[in-house]
């Protein structure tokens, strides 16, 4: 489980920070997963791939309408970069209040357990809005659940006149029809945080989401446990049974943290194939942020980007590095002397 | 029979359409001989797509960046029936209803032969209650209604269209019903003889396009700018959906409805469109999901008032027996949405008796005749038929009466509309009241037949999807010269310019997965490229081209290419034969 550090709401100025917050971290989570996504050999771990893919998927759905519920407060979403290895932004700690940094690790169960940590839901059934309002201490964390139901409070809060209808709203037109709508007010944002909330962590005692599909920590868990989560007659309701088909050996021999590594020593094939790499990231960065600040229709330049980024993958994970039996994924680097063009 | 026999779910949501619309059009497209239209020697791929993008402006292309993909989005399972009348009080309600296919039209200039090329559809999730369902046979558009919406009448958003298909129980079908009382029934059911597995229906309806139902002009012009200004932008539209997932018999269909056959009367605006119905001995089910219309885009359906069940006498006029009245109640909106559009009545058990062996019409209160059971009917068991030029193939014809197998004997005649009588085909059923026909692809063309059952039946005056039961048929050009290695050596030119330009041309999709000029991409996805472009694999979701339209000559060519120096494994076709019952292009008088 991870632990953001807490931060009071007195004024919208802080709702607005830590909704730039929630933002960055929803961004945040998709290159680790991308990087294991990608590191699966073509044609096999259909039942893995699937279920990361579907987890990716939502964590854009869950930035998108983060960004919307910010654009309808009347400000400018701004996308960053993190680095990796590196920390999860918000002060992010693991289960032991320790920092907690995020790797791009190639398809392991190493990969699924980092993921498991980022997605583990909040122990127990908390009514956190009233706790975390009236409370007379203060906690030090929360969790993702935590902080977002924590938002939702405050949000509650606002006047109507505090929001601002059709401000930059991404809407399900052209892609992930029926996941992301316009936020117009605070219902729309309170239905935007139970998606995110339930989708991500579940409920300590039902693994499903919110829409009866299985939370993202459990779809990870099924992948590390090489099972199947399935409804059971127990006192608990499902059990791990069966098996995933999982395939640890199907996977390109990638390295971890392919930022760190110094391709300046490795041949130029795989430079090139790096900068293929890091120029489409960056390009998505670019589109995504133009995309959320007013100019929509460069969603699908970003999507666009998105898909030459998994080309570049593709093309980077056949490509030798110096020690010849390795090969690298994208590293997710930011780079904008690659595009020449930096974000507005 | 059927899917109107209990136990049965319900489900309700939306469903995407994303099909590349460029094909749509001969400028772009040649569908006889299946080759984008490149009308210079130096029209490249970029001045291609230029062209497809400034249609959208020309000739109203809604979607020249589509994917042909169909998938289901807010939908669930919303009701059971388990022979007590529809409940919710189920597990399984409210759990996910999953689809994904490929929406590609046999004839991508018309509008009656779409179809949906999938691998599976799930009913619940995995791990809990759940039907999962491995495809064996496309869906395929049936009884298209165009008159379904009386007022909203955007490109197809007027029509509605019922979609079929059927899971064999030996072939993957599963049922998980853990504490569903309903798919323990479904379960147990699938344990009888007689059930061969499970059929889903759905009717799709009031289709959006540019997600907004006014206003087009200026959307268009939107779409041209946003695809000017580069990326990826699909431009899906999206519909409702109702369906019903039940039991699949013996003698039924696998890929149309195949129950008693109420026929709409004279059709036009405002006219209840076809339906199917099952009459038991005390019960009367009708399946009325593609037939009552809508007033408008808010789907308010038309009140046509209290509406009555007869039986009649051979005139066609003489009620011999009512079967039950239902009024708007039971068919408005809100019981449509719920029921997917089916409504059961209970029947006397004398009146029921006489029906079965008499026509049953649905009448308004005034006596005006909405629809009239056309007692014969013949369904294909494959009604979309692809062929190679120089292939032949057996066209299997389920010839139904009443709803139930017809006997041995009886007359199919296979006939292309508005040609002269005696350019038709007759064949006879067995004793399944099964009919067959052979085709045999002799040149690139796509065809239309009507089937028509009956001892001296007169031949149908036109094609109407409402009236008449049709088969379309593409033959593929054999492009024996491109197989041919002395006369198309299989290098990158040739490969590109006569196989891969076209799909490069018309799907810009396709940029997002493979580079379709680049040489290098191309050869490193080989085995991949084989295995999508496999003619064993033409029914999967993934298979490539989407659309279907790749030649045997094509195939060999790009084989060839993919396989580096090796010789053609492929060779080149043989001439094709002549058939003395295929109906040729000159029968159509083309």
């Amino acid at each position: 489980m991870i632990y953001l550090k807490f931060k009071r709401i007195e004024k919208i100025e802080d709702a607005i920070e830590l909704l730039q917050m929630a933002i960055k971290l929803e961004f945040s989570t998709l290159p680790p997963y991308l990087y294991a996504l990608y590191a699966i050999r073509p044609g096999t771990n259909a039942e893995a791939s699937g279920r990361i893919r579907s987890v990716a998927m939502q964590e854009m759905v869950h930035m998108c309408l983060a960004c919307n519920i910010i654009n309808a407060l009347g400000t400018d979403p701004a996308l960053a970069v993190p680095t990796y290895p590196g920390p999860l932004p918000g002060g992010i700690t693991g289960g032991g209040k320790e920092p907690l940094i995020i790797h791009l690790l190639p398809f392991s169960k190493d990969a699924m357990a980092q993921a498991m940590a980022i997605e583990e839901p909040e122990e127990g059934a908390i009514p956190f809005p009233h706790v975390m309002t009236l409370a007379a201490a203060e906690p030090t964390f929360m969790t993702i659940g935590q902080f977002y139901n924590y938002l939702d409070s405050y949000l509650k809060t606002l006047p109507p006149s505090q929001w601002t209808k059709g401000r930059n709203q991404i809407d399900d037109r052209q892609f992930l029809q029926g996941e992301v709508f316009a936020v117009n007010g605070y219902d729309d944002a309170h239905k935007a945080i139970v998606r995110i909330v339930s989708e991500g962590e579940g409920h300590k005692k039902d693994p499903l989401d919110f829409q009866g599909e299985v939370s993202h920590y459990y779809r990870f868990g099924e992948i590390f446990y090489d099972q199947v989560l399935t409804k059971a007659d127990n006192p608990l309701g499902f059990a791990w049974t069966g098996t995933l088909g999982v395939d640890w050996n199907a996977v390109y021999p990638a390295i971890a943290d392919p930022g760190s590594h110094d391709f300046s020593k490795d041949p130029p094939a795989a430079q090139a194939a790096q900068d293929q790499c890091d120029a489409a990231f960056t390009r998505l960065v670019q589109e995504l942020q133009k995309a959320v600040t007013g100019n929509v229709d460069r969603l699908g330049n970003a999507v666009r980007a998105m898909f030459d980024l998994r080309m570049a993958a593709r093309h980077a994970l056949t490509v030798p590095l110096a020690v010849p039996t390795q090969v690298a994924g994208p590293s997710f680097r930011y780079r904008p002397d690659l595009t020449k063009e930096a974000v507005q | 029979m059927s899917v109107l026999e209990t136990p049965r779910l319900v489900f309700r949501g939306q469903i995407t359409w994303d099909p590349i619309t460029t094909n749509n059009y001969i400028q772009q497209y040649d569908e006889g001989d299946a080759r984008t239209n490149f009308w210079t020697g130096a029209e490249t791929v970029a001045t291609f797509r230029k062209k497809a993008i400034d249609a959208v402006l020309t000739d109203g292309s809604w979607n020249p960046h589509g994917t042909h993909r169909a998938t289901y989005y807010d939908t669930s399972v919303v009701g059971v029936d388990t022979g007590k009348g529809l409940s919710a009080d189920d597990p399984i309600v409210k759990c996910p209803v999953s689809f994904m296919g490929m929406l590609v039209d046999l004839e991508p200039y018309g509008s009656t032969s779409s179809q949906l090329f999938f691998d599976e559809m799930s009913f619940g999730i995995a791990g809990g209650c759940r039907v999962f369902a491995p495809r064996t046979t496309r869906m395929i558009a049936r009884y298209i209604n165009f008159t379904r919406n009386m007022t909203y009448r955007v490109i197809a958003g007027v029509a509605s269209v019922v979609w079929q298909t059927s899971f064999p129980k030996a072939n993957g079908l599963r049922i998980d019903p853990h504490d569903s009382p309903t798919l323990v029934l479904l379960a147990k059911a699938l344990e009888d003889d007689d059930v061969l597995g499970l059929t889903v229906r759905w009717n799709a309806y009031r289709t959006l396009y540019y997600d907004n139902p006014t206003n087009m002009t200026a959307l268009a012009k939107q779409l041209h700018d946003k695809l000017a200004g580069g990326g990826f932008q699909p431009n899906p539209a999206r519909s409702e959906l109702v369906g019903v997932l039940g039991l699949w018999r013996k003698g039924e269909p696998p890929a149309e409805p195949g129950e008693r056959a109420l026929l709409t009367q004279p059709p036009g605006v405002g006219t209840v469109a076809s339906a199917h119905v099952r009459l038991t001995a005390d019960q009367l089910t009708l399946d009325l999901a593609n037939s009552i219309p809508e007033t408008g885009v808010d789907l308010t359906k038309q009140n046509l008032g209290d509406l009555t069940a007869v039986a009649v006498a051979a005139d066609g006029k003489t009620v011999i027996a009512t079967l039950g009245t239902f009024g708007y109640d039971a068919y408005r909106k809100e019981a449509y949405e719920a029921s997917a559009g089916i409504v059961t009545l209970k029947v006397d058990p004398a009146a029921a008796q006489k029906a079965q062996t008499a026509d049953i019409q649905l009448r308004q209160k005034d006596g005006t005749v909405l629809l009239a059971e056309t007692a014969l009917r013949a369904v294909a068991q494959t009604p979309n038929v692809y062929l190679d030029a120089g292939d032949t193939t057996t066209l299997s014809v389920q010839v139904l009466d009443r709803g139930r197998p017809a006997a041995a004997g009886v007359d199919v005649t296979l006939v292309s509309p508005n040609t002269a009588a005696d350019a038709s085909v007759t064949s006879t059923t067995d004793a399944q009241g099964i009919a067959t026909f052979p085709l045999a692809g002799e040149t690139g063309i796509i065809e239309q037949y009507v089937l028509w059952p009956g001892q001296d039946a007169p031949a149908p005056q036109a094609f109407d999807t409402q009236q008449t039961t049709y088969v379309n048929v593409r033959t593929l050009p054999a492009d024996s010269n491109l197989a041919d290695p002395n006369q198309t050596p299989p290098t990158w030119d040739n490969v590109q310019a006569n196989v891969l330009k076209n799909w490069q041309a018309m799907a810009p999709c396709m940029d997002n997965w493979l580079d379709l000029g680049n040489p290098d991409q191309v050869k490193s996805f080989a085995p991949m490229l084989h295995k999508l472009t496999a003619k064993e694999n033409f029914e999967a979701f993934r298979y490539m081209p989407v659309v279907r339209d790749m030649t045997a000559g094509q195939r060999a060519l790009l084989y060839a290419f993919l396989d580096g120096p090796k010789p053609l494994a492929m060779a080149a076709k043989t001439p094709p034969r002549r058939s003395q019952r295929r109906l040729s292009r000159a029968m159509r008088g083309t």
